[in-house]
């Protein structure tokens, strides 16, 4: 089994790398927004409380797009069929997809993580391999979001649309510019049910209390909840011998 | 046992049945084909061809009626056994031809690393690809993803083989070459089945059904389809039009 999904994420890894614009934009379009957020921003406070968030913001969006459009792309090309002609599971296949992309995921992270530190000067008070952990958690999310959500797609046009639909919502709602309990009531109610608002929290209190990720457990269940809420939606939208 | 497995058909569908909601693609099916010979599913668009070799194949499942393959039913354990080089070429466009291959040679579990490499090279060179394996499938022409496709369904050597019209596109040249492939592949005790709606692809196959509104109208070798014509200078296309009016008649 582990050889399937080690083989999957391996062709992913070349596809995304033979792709020399692709890997230049997934480097160069988070520094830019960092970039853009570290100069709008000239108060230190105010970037120290939103830089942790953009961090998971960028993860999950670029995580989700992504996977998104691979996926719908497997599925519209036809290989997704011979894939699932072929020896391979399902589970095989969204754990090739997981490991790939996460790979992408972790360098992305690292990267940002970086340059928001040593170039931007945002505080920092927790570990790096803890923020990475909790960054491939809400990684492994965005995957399993894209892959469920290509379902709903056609084309790569219409997967963008979702972006809008999927992520503008959590990414206004789950504090990355305002806290969410200074929020009215019934949109605190609507964030506590979007993953990205406990990835916002998560992070901050990795890097901005100094918490370890025995504090953070509530935001770490809810994320994994979801994504495993999701890898099961998504791994249903695989059927092998479906009768329609 | 060797001798019941030798007896079994490589493909046995007894009145299989499938709809996409209301419209009813495969109406009550039932067909055999005998191992190590290249058996033509021909028929127009919409005759219900793809929808029967993604039944055979194991993708869709059928709504009545039942379908073997090598003797077993289609499942992810039996997919080692067959080959699938489905309607569109069905590749990695970013990725070189070697690499599409190689991929699915290791997705069909050929571990040994220089084994696998001996192959890929084999199959490579078998459809002419060897000087281009390093360029990327989408710099390719329409014919050569044919190829590339064709490379990436019997790297595996499956001795069940499905080909969703293999030669859709293909200049009269290369479809030769295609036809000249497949020979090969029977005889070495490959079993083909291939989808079709040209004549001229029809007239390669061993064996031949025809279809229509996702059933079978005729089968039987070219030869004995041509006859049922009653006219000596009858081609498949007469033969085909033939069963279809009496068809016709007959409801």
């Amino acid at each position: 089994m582990f050889n399937q999904i080690f083989t999957i994420a391996n062709r992913i890894i070349y596809q995304l790398i033979r792709d020399r614009r692709t890997m230049v934009l997934l480097v160069a379009v988070p520094l830019v927004i960092a970039s853009i957020v570290g100069v709008s921003i000239p108060e230190k406070q105010m970037l120290d409380y939103i830089a942790p968030a953009v961090l998971a913001v960028l993860i999950l969006f670029f995580g989700f797009l992504l996977t998104g459009i691979s996926f719908l792309r497997e599925r519209s090309q036809g290989t997704l069929e011979r894939l699932m002609a072929s020896p391979v599971s399902k589970l095989d296949i969204v754990g090739g997809y997981l490991l790939g992309f996460l790979l992408f995921a972790v360098l992305q992270t690292m990267i940002l993580f970086f340059y928001l530190i040593y170039v931007l000067n945002v505080s920092f008070h927790g570990e790096l391999w803890q923020i990475i952990v909790f960054e491939i958690i809400i990684g492994i999310l965005a995957v399993c979001l894209g892959i469920f959500i290509s379902v709903f797609a056609r084309n790569e046009f219409q997967m963008v649309q979702f972006i809008p639909l999927i992520i503008l919502p959590q990414m206004f709602l789950c504090g990355l510019l305002w806290p969410v309990e200074q929020m009215p009531e019934y949109l605190q109610w609507i964030a506590r049910f979007l993953p990205l608002t406990y990835g916002v929290d998560g992070i901050r209190a990795l890097m901005l209390q100094g918490q370890g990720l025995l504090d953070i457990g509530k935001e770490i269940g809810v994320l994994a909840g979801y994504a495993a809420g999701l890898m099961i939606l998504a791994s249903l939208t695989l059927r092998r011998g479906a009768s329609a | 046992m060797a001798k019941r497995q030798a007896a079994t058909a490589a493909v046995e569908v007894d009145k299989a049945s499938f709809s996409y909601k209301n419209i009813k693609a495969i109406d009550e099916l039932t067909l055999q084909v005998p191992r190590g010979i290249s058996f033509g599913l021909l028929g127009p668009n919409g005759a219900g061809k793809t929808t029967l070799i993604r039944m055979l194949v194991g993708l869709l499942k059928p709504k009545s009626g039942s379908i073997r393959i090598l003797g077993q039913t289609p499942s992810r354990q039996t997919a080692h056994l067959i080959g699938y080089m489905p309607q569109l070429p069905s590749l990695y466009t970013e990725l070189s031809v070697i690499q599409n291959v190689n991929f699915f040679a290791r997705v069909y579990q050929m571990n040994d690393k220089r084994q696998r490499a001996k192959r890929v090279e084999e199959v490579i060179r078998l459809v002419d690809l060897w000087q281009r394996r390093q360029d990327s499938v989408m710099k390719l022409s329409g014919g050569m993803k044919q190829r590339v496709s064709l490379a990436c369904a019997i790297v595996h050597q499956p001795p069940l083989l499905f080909l969703d019209e293999p030669t859709v596109g293909l200049d009269p040249e290369l479809r030769f070459t295609f036809w000249e492939h497949f020979a090969d592949l029977t005889h070495q005790g490959t079993t083909l089945i291939v989808s079709s709606h040209t004549m001229d692809d029809a007239a390669h196959c061993d064996r031949l059904i025809f279809m229509r509104g996702g059933g079978v109208i005729a089968q039987g070798t070219p030869n004995e389809l041509r006859k049922a014509t009653g006219k000596a200078d009858a081609n498949l296309e007469d033969a085909f039009l033939y069963y279809i009016h009496r068809e016709d008649k007959s409801v």
